[in-house]
């Protein structure tokens, strides 16, 4: 399975990914840097772990990547169906093959430790993971689409850190139960096979572990990232020291049980007729607190505190989320200017 | 060392490339003094680092000019794909607020633009302009303070293989953008439009610059397509995303045309109404068709004229005719040199945006066929009821002489006359009946959309005793190369003088029982003088796009072995079949003449060619009364309609979706009057 954007495959994107794929090592670094590049890689490949599991119908393939972050054989890698199988086998580097016990997992974060039964093995320290900026030159490790078989390396793809940006499920924009800060890379690691694999510098430090196939919601791309470890070390920590407590993915988003609404503050927006309508005032309901905070009729509502409101199911959804007694701020669009109202919703009468 | 200092600091505010010069001497200067105070470093780990700082410097040099794009409302699908809501990005090219952006991020039609400043001030956007040629559009606010636009990468500067950063600001980080970094990869792509990268472009930089290792910018990233001409989608190439195949539109470019940009609302490609021989790499620019009222027609330019110059530059072959032409707008004027035999024609002509396509005359007429040479004008075997022609009493056996005062000598050159008139035009004929000359006007009409109601088969001339040694009945046709089998069903009857209609089948997912689909067409196949082309996927559940070159050597196979008349070749094809029926004519237009898609629409982002005056192309869509496809159906007929080419739409039963003999009956009348006048 390759990933087509939009379209099933036309063949030029099909060839062109595969060669993203197989272009494994830096084509542009000049040929004094290649030597130290090559050590680098050589260094990282025997602590990646190629993992293999439940899955191998319906699409879902049934393996995934791993690292060792111990001496002793504990492995960081990705929570995932794979690990839901009566045995998970992991490869190392050196073709050994290990039955594995999923010692813990965190569906918060969607990472899960393994531990294999074996010493002296070469590992990340977590203690010494880097940080990295966009722009950072980064390697992927991974065994990706499965290609790497017994004491077959795992594939590396070069990139550079796009951009550090949070996974904000609760917008709607991902759908994943992480939601803070990713390293977004320009290699495209969101194929089969890569989650759970390592992105390192040029160093081969450890920067962070590569997420699962996401796509952005915002714009329909799919998204190529990786989770900071100093987002996970102290989970890791507990996992490893058996003190985590499991989370159940359906307690991560809550519900409020008295939000805000539009009709407590007396605002009547145009009929939701499409997806995107966008959020008009069709009128202020006299003496509401819209009225009192200077709403007008055929305000178009752009932001909500300072979050730009794209429609008025967006509108909608947002005020779900907001407490009942909150004070917002309103960004209006009226005529060619834009005017901030705070706005506060009445308080519900006592009797 | 405060010399070195001062140098340095001369250096950084004089210039980008003092900047970076400065950069790289600090960053040596470090170096030797952690060669000397601590362990030595490798030397090679210091060049990675450099470029990599280098890359981060470049791109703060560009930020301040990198906006963010927030827009409101608008659709959730264009052309069937899903529209992101955002957020995109923008270039700001000058202090006083225009911005530049990909016209991909405003396929949607959004009712707010808003731009976000570096700064996280908001202004609220207009969109002045839009560049249907080079896919941009170009906005403007009025900020509060100047705002400032990048440096320009001169394009002679500029070498295949040197860095080229993506920069979009589309991601929750704050104030940094968002990079890719890759190599030029190409220049003057798109026939001379854009810049070609393997940075990973999409969405999230789509409108942002694509910067050197100095941080100016070399031009704008967009969506891209060579496909689909100068009408394609602003989606037409986002299927690329990410591919390690992005396009930027030249800096150079954009800041030429901004003043233009800043008075038109639309800019469009040039257009000047040629067709021409087809072989883009080899063949000469020879001008095949010049569409009526078109710039080249009113130029008078014609067929057969050959394109050796345009604006002093020569043309050799056709793509470099196309090199010349794609790059230009309309309302652009164009000195074209052409010859035409020895005779050198030198014009100017104003490319226009739109062309309007032809659409042929009817007279109401069919033509004899497999008329011996020496035979004077044009037989006429059948008068179509409520015509032209009948209307003005011709009769079947009458045979044309004259066209519009030019001698008729054969089919092929009344075909090519006919080529010149309009629909609802009068044309002047000269008729002989027996031995009488008749002069007749009359005044065209279109072409019917719909089945013949009746046509009686041609009789076959007289048997001749030469006994064809050609295989009949069911045929395997080979391809070299090729994984396909194909099959053909040839009449048993078939007789080497009479020149037989050729369709070609594409079965629909699931693949194909050849002798049940020949048992249904076996008997049309005899009487219409048809031979029926089965070819089949390699894979019986789909066809394959790269499948559609098998398709055409089949053809050709049969066309090479059998007395084929060009005129009634016809691809035919059910569900994806027919889809690919679609897209195997448009590649072929020299070759079918008609396509009958049954449950079946056009592709999707797929652009209807113009009616051509010398390749007609009819159709015949029919679908099963209730189908997914309806609404697709609908849309295909509309844009064949549009372009001029006649439809006919047929709803068969409720569930039925293979075709029964009746409706085959009525096909086979059909196809047996392509050749109509």
């Amino acid at each position: 399975m390759i990933r087509i954007p939009f379209m099933a495959g036309s063949l030029p994107v099909r060839l062109t990914w595969l060669c993203t794929l197989l272009t494994c090592v830096c084509v542009a670094a000049p040929a004094m840097a290649e030597s130290k590049l090559t050590k680098t890689i050589g260094e990282v490949q025997p602590k990646i772990v190629k993992i293999y599991g439940a899955g191998g119908f319906r699409g879902l393939e049934s393996y995934q990547s791993g690292f060792l972050i111990s001496p002793d054989g504990h492995i960081l890698t990705s929570y995932s169906y794979v690990l839901d199988a009566d045995q998970v086998t992991c490869t190392l580097n050196d073709g050994r093959r290990f039955q594995a016990k999923v010692l813990g997992a965190d569906p918060r974060t969607e990472i899960a430790v393994l531990k294999i039964e074996a010493k002296e093995l070469p590992y990340f320290d977590l203690k010494q993971a880097a940080q990295g900026v966009e722009g950072t030159r980064t390697l992927a490790f991974s065994n990706l689409y499965g290609v790497a078989f017994g004491d077959e390396a795992a594939s590396v793809l070069h990139g550079v850190i796009s951009a550090r940006s949070k996974l904000d499920a609760r917008l709607g924009a991902y759908k994943s139960t992480y939601s803070g800060p990713v390293y977004v890379v320009d290699a495209m690691t969101n194929n089969p096979g890569a989650a759970g694999g390592a992105l390192t510098n040029m160093r081969g430090q450890i920067l962070g572990i590569l997420g699962k196939e996401l796509r952005n919601a915002r714009n329909n791309t799919w998204l190529n990232y990786a989770v900071p470890i100093s987002e996970l070390t102290d989970i890791i920590e507990k996992i490893k020291s058996g003190k985590a407590v499991p989370v159940s993915a359906s307690d991560l988003v809550g519900r409020l049980d008295r939000p805000l609404t539009l009709q407590s503050l007396g605002i009547v927006l145009v009929p939701n007729t499409l997806e995107r309508t966008p959020p008009f005032v069709d009128a202020v309901r006299a003496g509401s607190p819209a009225a009192a905070a200077g709403l007008k009729p055929d305000d178009l509502i752009v932001f909500v505190d300072d979050r730009l409101i794209h429609s008025v199911n967006a509108l909608k959804e947002l005020l779900e989320r907001t407490e009942s007694d909150a004070q917002i701020r309103v960004t209006v669009m009226r005529g060619n200017e834009l005017i901030e109202i705070p706005l506060e919703a009445a308080a519900p009468a006592t009797n | 060392m405060s010399f070195i200092k001062s140098r340095l600091r001369m250096a950084i505010l004089q210039s980008p490339i003092g900047l970076l010069a400065g950069l790289l001497a600090i960053c040596m200067l470090f170096q030797s003094a952690a060669a000397i105070h601590a362990q030595p470093a490798e030397a090679t780990d210091d060049l990675s680092d450099r470029e990599e700082r280098a890359m981060q410097v470049a791109v703060s040099a560009v930020a301040p000019s990198v906006v963010r794009i927030e827009t409101v409302g608008g659709l959730e699908t264009v052309e069937g794909m899903l529209v992101g809501t955002g957020p995109t990005t923008g270039l700001v090219v000058s202090a006083d607020g225009y911005i530049v952006s990909s016209a991909f991020n405003f396929a949607q039609k959004p009712s707010q633009i808003l731009i976000f400043l570096p700064d996280g001030t908001r202004l609220p956007a207009k969109q002045i302009s839009i560049d249907n040629s080079r896919k941009l559009v170009l906005l403007k606010v009025d900020p509060p303070s100047p705002l400032t636009p990048p440096q320009v990468a001169p394009q002679s500067e500029m070498a295949i293989g040197q860095w080229a950063i993506a920069v979009g600001r589309t991601f929750d980080n704050g104030t940094t953008p968002n990079v890719s970094v890759g190599i030029l990869s190409a220049v003057n792509r798109i026939w001379g439009k854009a810049l070609q990268t393997d940075a990973k472009i999409s969405p999230s930089n789509y409108g942002g610059p694509l910067v050197d290792i100095r941080g100016r910018v070399m031009g704008v990233l967009v969506p891209l397509s060579n496909m689909g001409g100068p009408k394609a989608s602003a989606l037409a190439g986002a299927d690329w995303y990410d591919s390690g195949i992005g396009f930027a539109i030249p800096i150079e470019h954009i800041m030429k045309m901004l003043p233009k940009m800043q008075k038109t609302e639309e800019l469009h490609s040039g257009l000047m109404g040629i067709s021409l021989k087809g072989d883009l790499y080899a063949g000469e620019a020879i001008i095949k068709a010049v569409l009526g009222g078109s710039p080249a027609n009113r130029a008078g330019l014609k067929a057969e004229d050959k394109i050796v110059e345009v604006d002093d530059v020569p043309v050799r072959r056709e793509a470099e005719l196309k090199h010349q032409l794609e790059p230009h707008y309309a309302g652009d004027t164009i000195k074209i040199v052409a010859l035409r035999g020895k005779v050198r024609i030198e014009t100017n002509l104003e490319l226009i945006d739109k062309l309007v396509p032809y659409q042929h005359p009817f007279l109401g007429l069919l033509p004899l066929r497999n008329e011996p040479e020496s035979a004077e004008g044009v037989g006429i075997r059948y008068v179509f009821p409520d015509s032209p022609a009948q209307a003005q009493q011709f009769r079947a056996g009458d045979r044309i002489t004259s066209f519009q005062g030019k001698p008729v000598k054969q089919l092929q050159g009344l075909l090519e006359q006919l080529a010149n008139v309009a629909v609802d035009e009068e044309v002047q004929l000269e008729l002989k009946r027996g031995t009488d000359d008749l002069k007749i006007k009359l005044k065209t009409t279109a072409l019917p959309e719909a089945f013949p109601a009746a046509l009686t088969a041609l009789a076959a001339p007289a048997a001749t005793e030469e006994k064809t040694k050609l295989p009949t009945g069911k045929v395997t046709i080979r391809i070299p190369e090729a994984p396909n089998n194909c099959v053909a069903y040839v009449p048993a009857d078939y007789n080497p003088a009479v020149s037989y209609g050729l369709v070609v089948w594409l079965h629909p997912p699931g693949g194909v029982k050849e002798d049940e689909l020949i048992d249904l067409w076996k008997d049309i196949c005899s009487e219409r003088k048809l031979i029926l082309l089965i070819p089949k996927s390699t894979d019986a559940a789909k066809w394959q796009r790269t499948e559609m070159e098998v398709i055409r050597k089949a053809a050709d196979d049969v066309i090479g072995q059998y007395n084929i008349d060009r005129t009634r070749v016809v691809l035919a094809g059910q569900e994806g079949g027919g889809s690919l029926a679609f897209l195997v004519a448009f590649a072929n237009p020299e070759l079918v003449r008609a396509v009958i898609a049954v449950d079946a629409a056009l592709p999707a982002r797929t652009s209807v060619p113009f009616n051509e005056p010398l390749q007609r192309m009819a159709f015949v869509l029919t679908e099963p009364a209730v189908s997914k496809q309806s609404k697709a159906i609908e849309e295909t007929a509309t844009q064949l309609r549009a372009n001029k080419h006649p439809v006919i739409r047929q709803k068969l039963g409720l569930t039925a979706k293979a075709l029964t003999k009746d409706e085959i009956q009525d096909l086979g009348r059909w196809i047996d009057s392509l050749d109509r006048l």
